[in-house]
């Protein structure tokens, strides 16, 4: 892919994210309706899977946009994405280990 | 069936937390608080509502493509930054004192907001729906109102991205999204465009409440079931505040948020 000059129109224009995320609001929303009705055992393993869905898309949009960014060329932005996802990483571990508890 | 009082709650918390950017957890946790629900319970729901929301608020505003993700990152960058500081030092802060710092930064900024006349970042003659999107390289970008296209580009970066660093390390201490601060320092102080702060604000609250729930996850505090039944409402209130922010005028979105804005205000200060 060409690299486009700095101040040009970004070429992201979220082809893959909308649908990425439409189907995942779709999915989530029947799965997290079905854990309602649903009994246990069932139930709280459906509500798991909501959760963990739930945690994880907005990550992955950042890595995903980490990803389109180092496409376009744009370091910049690679290295404040990939540093936000260290940041976050450093959080999680840091309250794994304890810290701030 | 026991938790569909939360799942209303919820998808009004979310429709107006999109709405106005704000999040939603401001407006959750004082209501489950309300209905006898622990705070230490009450936090984790109320991130998971920011999180399902901004997920179901994203294909609408990628599609007219208000979102600055680049402008959103950097801030994320440093709010989260300020979220682990304040996780590490939650317990050397004093609770009211933050609190009523809170409050007078959502009671200013709703005046801000509030004050300000017209139209701010008018349509650009110039510009055709080719500019429409995000700048490479740079946190500027044009974003599409009605038949016209806007030009924008955030300014006073030191100041702005100072309060959303605020809002990281109050997200860390009072387990709220910060929402509230990080649209009103995107509008107000860096000069963008109402719909797109509140549009980059919902995206990048949903990445602070993801994070923070990894650490509620890893301290074992998130109740799937009644969180299933939160991401229900979640969801849908997220679809219904995305295409209310695009349907309305910028100035009515704009009074709009001041309005919740003295709201979170009030709740805060009711809250102590």
């Amino acid at each position: 892919m060409t690299a486009p000059p700095p101040g040009a129109v970004s070429t992201i224009r979220g082809r893959w994210q909308r649908p990425a995320l439409t189907w995942t609001t779709r999915v989530v929303l029947v799965v997290a309706a079905a854990s309602i009705v649903i009994p246990d055992p069932l139930r709280t393993g459906l509500a798991i899977a909501v959760v963990a869905a739930v945690v994880a898309v907005p990550l992955l949009r950042v890595a995903w946009l980490v990803f389109r960014w180092h496409q376009e060329h744009d370091r910049r932005f690679v290295a404040i994405g990939a540093t936000l996802l260290t940041v976050i990483a450093v959080g999680g571990l840091l309250s794994a280990l304890g810290v701030g508890r | 069936m026991e938790y569909l009082g939360y799942g209303a709650m919820a998808l009004v918390a979310a429709a107006m937390g999109t709405l106005g950017g704000l999040g939603g957890a401001i407006l959750l946790v004082p209501a489950l608080v309300v209905t006898g629900m622990e705070p230490s319970a009450a936090a984790p729901l109320g991130l998971v509502t920011v999180a399902a929301a901004s997920i179901a608020a994203g294909p609408h505003q990628l599609a007219e493509r208000s979102v600055n993700h680049r402008l959103g990152v950097t801030a994320e960058l440093v709010a989260s930054t300020g979220a682990v500081v304040g996780a590490v030092l939650s317990g050397l802060v004093a609770e009211q004192l933050l609190t009523y710092v809170l409050a007078a930064v959502a009671a200013i900024a709703a005046l801000a907001g509030g004050r300000r006349k017209g139209l701010r970042n008018p349509p650009d003659p110039a510009s055709s729906p080719a500019d429409v999107g995000e700048r490479v390289g740079t946190l500027a970008g044009a974003y599409p109102l009605g038949d016209g296209v806007v030009p924008y580009r955030a300014d006073r970066l030191g100041l702005g991205l100072s309060l959303m660093g605020v809002a990281g390390v109050i997200a860390g201490t009072a387990g709220v999204s910060g929402g509230f601060i990080k649209t009103a320092a995107a509008s107000e102080i860096m000069r963008v465009p109402t719909r797109v702060a509140a549009a980059t604000t919902t995206f990048t609250v949903g990445i602070t409440s993801s994070a923070a729930l990894v650490v509620f996850a890893l301290q074992g505090r998130i109740d799937a079931p009644p969180a299933a039944v939160v991401v229900v409402g979640s969801l849908v209130g997220g679809l219904v505040g995305a295409r209310l922010q695009s349907a309305l005028a910028p100035s009515i979105v704009r009074r709009i948020l001041s309005v919740l804005l003295v709201a979170v205000a009030v709740i805060l200060v009711v809250r102590t």
